[in-house]
C-alpha cells in the first residue's frame, strides 16, 4: 500500500514539475514579448522611425528561382523524397513525398525540420535530435532539390 | 477439421496454446510495429535534452507515444514489455534459440545464477541516469553510434551503413552473447532504460499479478523459479506494485494448484480473450498515438 502510494505521489510530482517548468517558460517568453513590443513603442513615439525595418530583404542573396523541384536522400530504412516550392525567389513550402521506409512517429519529429529550412531559406539547418536519420533525409532531399533553384 | 474445443484441452496443451499466442503476438509486432519503445524512449531522452537547453517542453510524436504507453503500464502491467516489445521480443527468440541447441546436443544450458542477476538488476537505474544526465548536458547527440537500440533498429529495417556505429555494434553483440543468451529477459531486467521508467510507475493492482499463498504447496515456488525476474509474487490483496514483472505469464500455467490471477476475482489474466483484446488495444492506441 505504502510502495503505491509513493510511486503515485512521485509520477504526479513529476508530472506537476514538467507542467510547472513549461508554465515558467512560457511566462518568460511572454514578458520578452511585452518588453520588445514596449521598446518598439518608445521607438516609434520617439519619432525615430524609418530604420524601424531594418534591412528586410536578408533573403535577397539566396534568391532562388520560382518553381517546384525534387530532391531524394538516404533516411533511415529507405529513400525520403521532398518537393520544395519557391515562390517570388523564396522557398514557400517543403513537403515529404515519399518516406515508405521511414517509421511515422520518427517522420512526424522529423517534420519539424521544415519549418527550420523555411525560416533560415536554406537548407543548411540542424537536424533534429531523435529523430536524426529521417531528418537528415530530409534536409539532404530539399538540399539536392535547391540545387536546382539556385539562380 | 475438428472443431478444437479449448474447455476440454489438458493443462500442458492449454499451456502451449498460451505460449504460441503469445509467441505469434510477438511476432506480429517484432515484424510490424517495431520501433515503440525506441519512441517512447526518445520521449524520455527528449524531456530531459529540453530542460538542459532551457526549452519548453512540446507535445511531440514520441512525448505522445511515451505518455500514452505509460498510461497503458499503469492499467495494465507491462503487457507491452511482454507481448510488443520489438527488442523484449529479440531476445526470447534468441535465449529460446540458445536453449533449443543446448537441448539438441542433450547438455545442460549455461545460465547466470539467480543470485549475480538479482543485483545486476539494479544497473537499468543507472543506465537510465547516465542517459539523463547526458541528454541534460546537451552532449548526447555526440555519442552517436553507441546505442545497441539505434543498430538493431537500423538492421531491422534494412539500413546496413553500420560505418561510425562500432561502439553500438559491440555492445549489441555483447547484450546478445553474453546476456539473452545467458538469462531469459536478460535486457529487459538488467539494462533496459525504459523498462527502468515502467518498473517506477504506480501500476494499479486490478490486472497485476497476484498469488494465493497460504493455499501454496509447503515450500513450493514453481512460479519465482519460472519467473524471467525471479518474482515471488504479492499475495492476494496486496497493492505490492512488481516492477520488473513483465506479463509474460509463464507462472499462471506452471502453478500446479492455479494459485496465481490478476487482482479482479476470477479473471486469471492468461485467458485468450483477454491476451488478445489488450494486444488489440495496445495495436489501437499506438496507431492513434502515431507510430
Amino acid at each position: 500500500m505504502k510502495e503505491f502510494i509513493v510511486r503515485l505521489f512521485s509520477l504526479l510530482a513529476i508530472v506537476g514539475v514538467l507542467f510547472g517548468y513549461n508554465e515558467v517558460l512560457d511566462v518568460r517568453a511572454k514578458d520578452e514579448e511585452i518588453a520588445k513590443l514596449n521598446a518598439q513603442l518608445e521607438v516609434q513615439s520617439s519619432g525615430a522611425s524609418s530604420d524601424s525595418e531594418s534591412g528586410s530583404d536578408s533573403g535577397d542573396g539566396a534568391g532562388y528561382k520560382d518553381g517546384t523541384y525534387t530532391g531524394e536522400a538516404d533516411g533511415f530504412g529507405g529513400t525520403v523524397a521532398v518537393e520544395v516550392t519557391v515562390k517570388d525567389g523564396k522557398i514557400e513550402a517543403v513537403e515529404v513525398t515519399s518516406a515508405e521506409k521511414e517509421d511515422s512517429a520518427y517522420l512526424a519529429m522529423a517534420e519539424d525540420i521544415i519549418p527550420k529550412i523555411i525560416e533560415a531559406q536554406s537548407a543548411e539547418v540542424d537536424t533534429i535530435s531523435g529523430a536524426t536519420f529521417s531528418s537528415t533525409g530530409i534536409k539532404n532531399a530539399a538540399e539536392q532539390a535547391l540545387e536546382q533553384a539556385v539562380k | 477439421m475438428k472443431k478444437l474445443n479449448i474447455h476440454n484441452l489438458k493443462a500442458k496443451e492449454i499451456k502451449k496454446l498460451h505460449t504460441w499466442l503469445r509467441a505469434l503476438i510477438q511476432i506480429l509486432y517484432f515484424l510490424f510495429l517495431p520501433s515503440v519503445y525506441t519512441a517512447a524512449f526518445a520521449g524520455v531522452k527528449y524531456i530531459f535534452t529540453q530542460i538542459g537547453a532551457g526549452e519548453v517542453i512540446g507535445l511531440t510524436s514520441f512525448v505522445t507515444v511515451l505518455i500514452v504507453l505509460c498510461a497503458y503500464t499503469i492499467l495494465f502491467g507491462r503487457f507491452f514489455c511482454g507481448f510488443a516489445c520489438a527488442f523484449g521480443s529479440l531476445g526470447d527468440g534468441i535465449h529460446a534459440f540458445y536453449i533449443w541447441c543446448f537441448k539438441k546436443k542433450k547438455k545442460k544450458p549455461v545460465l547466470l545464477s539467480e543470485k549475480i542477476t538479482e543485483k545486476l538488476s539494479y544497473l537499468k537505474y543507472l543506465v537510465l541516469t547516465v542517459i539523463a544526465v547526458l541528454c541534460f548536458a546537451g552532449i548526447y547527440g555526440k555519442a552517436k553510434g553507441t546505442s545497441p537500440w539505434d543498430v538493431f533498429s537500423m538492421l531491422h529495417a534494412g539500413n546496413f551503413h553500420l560505418q561510425g556505429y562500432l561502439p553500438g555494434v559491440i555492445l549489441l553483440l555483447l547484450i546478445i552473447v553474453g546476456g539473452m543468451c545467458l538469462e531469459e529477459r536478460f535486457f529487459c531486467r538488467n539494462l533496459c532504460p525504459m523498462g527502468a521508467v515502467f518498473s517506477l510507475l504506480p501500476v494499479l493492482p486490478f490486472f497485476a499479478l497476484h498469488r494465493d499463498r497460504e493455499n501454496c504447496i509447503k515450500g513450493c515456488s514453481g512460479c519465482t523459479k519460472k519467473c524471467p525476474s525471479g518474482i515471488g509474487l504479492p499475495e492476494d490483496g496486496s497493492l505490492k506494485v512488481e516492477g520488473d514483472c513483465f506479463q509474460c505469464q509463464k507462472c499462471i500455467d506452471t502453478c500446479p494448484k492455479k494459485h496465481i490471477h490478476t487482482g479482479i476475482k476470477g479473471l486469471k489474466g492468461n485467458e485468450f480473450w483477454f491476451t488478445i483484446l489488450r494486444a488489440i488495444l495496445l495495436l489501437v492506441i499506438m496507431i492513434w498515438a502515431g507510430v
